[in-house]
């Protein structure tokens, strides 16, 4: 983390917009539910998860962020017992997992397909893990009641997966997936299937079940907007190996890398060199514009060092009027396109020198006084602590 | 216009096909079981005397009559022919899907190019001719063949087999195991794997999954095999006839009397349109409560 | 019924089919063609190509293995054989059932080398020689595994149908085997005689009479078939069938040139037996009944009767081709039989179509036990 989370830093500036209470990888007396301890898993000579380490701690809701083929899924299905790790080791509340079959393990999974038994009723599916425990009749019908009713689905109890639409399957599979009361849940990309509007609805209502059973959830997604949603802390993964691991707020606002920070929304990067250094603020400079720029950063590296600095549309600024004199951080540039989604408009701004930038503002009022046009001269401003400056 | 047409001879096509291979054979099989044995050529009668024009057609309407069936209702032989054959066909069939399951599954679950494989060693046996693979059997089942040799080498008493049922099982098995392999392979590989994946991840051990959930959903395999083997197996006639000692009654063989031993057409197809039937009425009926099952599922 | 031939007789039957075709596509317009339907293995290869050189007649030749085949195929009409070789008790049936044609004796200047005393027996069957040739003849017997049985039944004679028809005896031979032929009008003709009945009997009575006997010695038959007993005698793998002389003759053969470890007897039995004649005939609807008539007469001819004789080791039915003959084949009184036991020998009536009946459902009550 690009030595970002500081004493210093972290004391003088909150990161993000969200206050949490729930922080137990902060307390060192917390024990986590789940440990991977330099877990490898190679397929023929490709390499799926290259040595990860890694505590969920209970209650959590923890997300294995990243693009199809970095490993997400396969550290998912080592802790499922679906795949053995050829090297490190998988704990669950301090058992090691090594040599335990799948259907012994106490986690449960919801399938990226679902994986909904076709003969089966929507009850019988449900009931299905149940069963496999020999519970008295009784108990799996009223668990089943009691799944069907957190899923709203008592109406269709009887109803065969193919009569079902997706968002039904969905939520079938997941109160399947629930209904031994698992000590962890894994889901496979649970909304990945669902058309968008579906997808948020169902995301506030996989929070609620979350905090209403107190479960520990692990998703795997490769849709950043979901991770960060739903998820306590992110773990974005790169070619079998973390990235970087964080609260949401944490990874967007002060990415480890590049590779972070494009994953993780927009963002507008300039490759700078470090000009001076008077902490906490540093004096970079990039060759769209001879003024150098002022950052906060109080471990910047040495002058002269090539960094990259990163800032997100939205905490750009805007004018159609050029700044004040002694103003900082101002580039002047050219509408080079405009995008209008509603709650923001989006401009793509054409530096001198003809680098494209990203520049959005939320429509915080219906009326616009000077709203900008295509090929309007505009400046683009931004405050010292909106750039992060990123040596990799 | 022209595609249309063209749709529309699509859709009959396959009634076209029911109506002139089936329902038109089985018409004159059935006017037939209507006759009396005659000794003419061919040796049946009436036939119809298409010059006398519409009344030669109103005699010979009038000369036809249930004889036959009455015949088949006073000797208890043929109902215990079709008892006979029905329980060697069902036991075959049994028997057929107790050893072509494995192989179907293990089929399935093996890498696709080992698949292509195993399924041509299992068509392969059909390139030759059946009578050839049958008389390989009385070959190897025979007092003084291979299995008796090889028993004899390893220093086991020599068996009895052939001219025995279980040579007529091992006949059927072997016959018409490729009808059962192949419907049962075919449903087991577009199985989703997931599914076991997700019967372990609640807690099934792979042998439950196994009753739980692959074969729950190869029934519709198992269905279509069991009906390929049941349906040629209960008028079977080769494999009873080469293999088969002297307790071996089956309805093919009766069928055989009649028309060949005793010359008599109209009972040997009096037998016919019984065993159809025998073996119509229950798929229609299993057809039926499929469909309302489907149905009631909605 | 069945009277030579063996493992690969169905594939046999077959592969002529596929001679047929092959020589349908070669025949060119010109050619004369003959086509006959006959047992298969019946006769000697040789025959049919010196009479194609002969004549130029192209033959085509397609076999059967059952003779009930043979004639539903008749009877079902347009067979597109010129040429069919029936047993003589189906004769009155296929010429009731107008299936035969007459045959026209002006062409068959050789008809008269047929031996009298066999033409008096096929009488009943043809009254006046009107519609059939007698090609050959043979008897129905015992044949069987001289060791294994002499080591059963020590001192016995084999001589009699007691060898196999009582059930203390035959029990002796169950553990070695013992076929009988699955033909219900030929088997019931000689249980009748060996009961000292007509064996032509027409009272349902003694069928009835004779099942019961049979049944009796049931368990230990092996099997009812009508081909397998040739090779199952000649491989050792049974000691005893019931079944046509000329079929144990060719067991007898591949039994001694595969080294003579099994030596295989035949032997008519005492009471008499049944005599069969396979006998040419022409079908009513035969496309080129000339060609038949050719070949008819080709094989009147007393070398020619006696060169396909030497060849299936039958009997043919032409006196004057006896001199022809192999010894070995004319002194065996099993296949020439003397005069005194041809006494004894019978023929096998022509029944109506509820007899026949009858004695089907009894035999099928004798094999299958219902």
């Amino acid at each position: 983390m690009n030595a970002k989370g500081g004493k210093t830093a972290r004391q003088r500036l909150n990161i993000g917009a969200v206050r949490s209470k729930f922080s137990p990888w902060n307390d060192p007396s917390a024990e986590p539910l789940v440990r991977f301890e330099g877990v490898v898993k190679r397929f023929d000579d490709h390499v799926a998860v290259d040595g990860v380490s890694l505590a969920i701690y209970p209650g959590e809701f923890f997300a294995l962020l990243g693009p199809s083929g970095c490993g997400k899924t396969t550290l998912m299905r080592l802790l499922a017992g679906f795949e053995t790790p050829d090297e490190g080791r998988i704990t669950l509340a301090g058992q090691d997992l090594a040599g335990q079959p799948p259907h012994r393990r106490p986690v449960n999974m919801m399938f990226q397909s679902y994986a909904l038994f076709p003969h089966l009723s929507v009850a019988q599916n449900i009931a299905f893990g149940l069963k496999q425990e020999n519970l008295p009749k009784g108990e799996i019908e009223a668990r089943v009641q009691q799944m069907l009713k957190l899923v709203k689905l008592e109406p269709l109890a009887r109803r065969k997966p193919h009569q079902l639409s997706g968002g039904q399957k969905q939520r079938v599979a997941l109160a399947r997936s629930l209904a031994k009361q698992p000590k962890m849940l894994l889901l496979d990309e649970p909304l990945g299937a669902l058309d968008k509007k579906l997808r948020e609805e169902t995301q506030f209502e996989l929070m609620d079940i979350q905090q209403e059973l107190n479960t520990t959830f692990l998703m795997v997604t490769h849709d950043q907007e979901e991770a960060m949603v739903l998820a306590d802390r992110i773990a974005v993964m790169r070619d079998g190996k973390i990235a970087q691991l964080g609260r949401p707020e944490e990874l967007y606002e002060t990415p480890a890398d590049r590779y972070v920070a494009e994953f993780l929304g927009d963002v507008n990067l300039f490759e700078a060199k470090v000009a001076s250094l008077s902490h906490p603020m540093a004096g970079i400079v990039i060759p769209e514009t001879t003024q150098p720029l002022q950052v906060w950063d109080d471990d910047a590296p040495a002058a002269g060092s090539t960094v990259w600095l990163a800032v997100r549309p939205e905490k750009l600024r805007i004018s159609l009027d050029p700044p004040p004199k002694g103003a900082v951080n101002v580039l002047a540039g050219e509408i080079w396109d405009i995008g209008y989604t509603g709650d923001w408009t989006n401009y793509v701004v054409e530096l001198e020198g003809g680098k494209l930038i990203r520049a959005a503002r939320a429509n915080a009022s219906r009326v616009v006084e000077r709203p900008i046009g295509w090929d309007d001269k505009v400046w683009v401003s931004f405050d010292p602590d909106a750039g992060v400056v990123l040596t990799r | 216009m022209k595609t249309k047409r063209g749709e529309r001879l699509a859709a009959i096509a396959p009634f076209l096909w029911l109506g002139v291979f089936f329902l038109f054979p089985f018409a004159l099989v059935l006017k037939l079981s209507f006759s009396d044995q005659a000794l003419a050529m061919p040796p049946y009668a009436p036939q119809i005397d298409w010059s006398a024009g519409l009344a030669g057609i109103r005699a010979f309407m009038s000369a036809l009559d249930l004889e036959t069936y009455a015949r088949l209702k006073s000797d208890d032989l043929y109902l215990v022919a079709y008892l006979s054959s029905l329980r060697f066909a069902a036991i075959g069939t049994l028997l057929c899907l107790l050893v072509g399951y494995p192989i179907a599954l293990g089929m399935a679950r093996c890498a696709p190019n080992t698949r292509n494989i195993l399924l041509l060693a299992v068509i392969l046996p059909f390139w030759t001719s059946f009578l050839i693979r049958v008389y390989a059997w009385i070959a190897i089942l025979k007092p003084e063949g291979l299995l008796n040799m090889g028993l004899e080498a390893i220093g086991l008493p020599g068996l009895s087999v052939l001219n025995t049922q279980a040579a007529v099982y091992v006949g059927l098995i072997y016959c018409y195991l490729p009808f059962m392999v192949l419907p049962i392979y075919a449903v087991l590989e577009k199985q989703d794997h997931s599914l076991l994946e997700a019967a372990a991840d609640l807690g099934s051990p792979p042998w439950k999954s196994f009753w739980q959930v692959t074969v729950p959903l190869s029934l519709p395999g198992v269905t279509a095999g069991a009906l390929l083997c049941f349906i040629p197996m209960v008028g079977e006639f080769v494999v009873p006839d080469l293999l088969g000692g002297v307790q071996t009654l089956m309805i093919g063989k009766t069928i055989w009397t009649e028309f060949f031993a005793n010359r008599d057409w109209p009972s040997a197809s009096a037998v016919a349109v019984v065993l159809l039937l025998t073996l119509v009425i229950p798929i229609v009926l299993y057809q039926r409560q499929q469909a309302k099952a489907l149905e009631a599922g909605r | 019924m069945n009277r030579v031939g063996g493992l690969t007789r169905r594939v046999a039957v077959i592969a002529a089919a596929a001679m047929v075709l092959a020589g349908c596509g070669k025949s060119g317009p010109k050619e004369e063609v003959l086509h006959i339907y006959n047992w298969s293995d019946y006769i000697d290869p040789a025959v049919v190509s010196d009479f194609t050189k002969e004549t130029g007649i192209k033959v085509v030749y397609d076999t059967f293995d059952s003779q009930e085949v043979m004639e539903t195929k008749l009877l079902t009409g347009g067979t597109g054989y010129d040429l069919v070789v029936p047993a003589n008790n189906s004769v009155p049936r296929l010429i009731q059932a107008g299936v035969l044609q007459k045959l026209d004796k002006a062409q068959l200047s050789n008809f008269g080398n047929l031996w009298p005393d066999l033409m008096a027996r096929m009488d009943p069957f043809d009254p006046g020689a009107q519609y059939a040739a007698p090609y050959m003849w043979g008897t129905i017997g015992i044949g069987y595994n001289v060791e294994a049985v002499k080591q059963r039944l020590p001192g016995m004679a084999i001589d009699s149908w007691d060898v196999v028809f009582r059930p203390e005896n035959i029990a002796k031979l169950k553990d070695c085997g013992v076929y009988m032929l699955d033909a219900s009008e030929d088997m019931f003709t000689v249980a009748l005689a060996a009961q000292g009945k007509n064996p032509n009997s027409l009272v349902e009575a003694d069928y009835a009479a004779a099942t019961d006997m049979l049944l009796k010695i049931r368990p230990s038959v092996r099997k009812f078939h009508s081909s397998e007993y040739i090779n199952a005698l000649a491989n050792g793998d049974i000691c005893v069938a019931v079944g046509f002389s000329g079929d144990v003759f060719q067991a007898k053969a591949r039994a001694d040139e595969a080294g003579g470890k099994v030596k295989i007897d035949y032997v008519i039995p005492r009471e008499g037996t049944q005599v069969y004649f396979d006998v040419f005939a022409i079908p009513a609807d035969a496309p080129n009944p000339t060609a038949a008539l050719k070949f008819m007469n080709y094989m009147l001819r007393p070398e020619v009767a006696a060169k396909a004789s030497n060849y299936v080791q039958f009997a043919n039915a032409n006196e004057k081709a006896l001199p022809h003959v192999d010894a070995e084949i004319r002194d065996n009184p099993n296949i020439y039989p003397t005069p005194e036991v041809f006494s004894r020998l019978f023929v096998a009536t022509s029944k109506d179509p509820k007899l026949v009946r009858e004695i089907n459902r009894q035999w099928t009550r004798v094999v299958t036990g219902r």
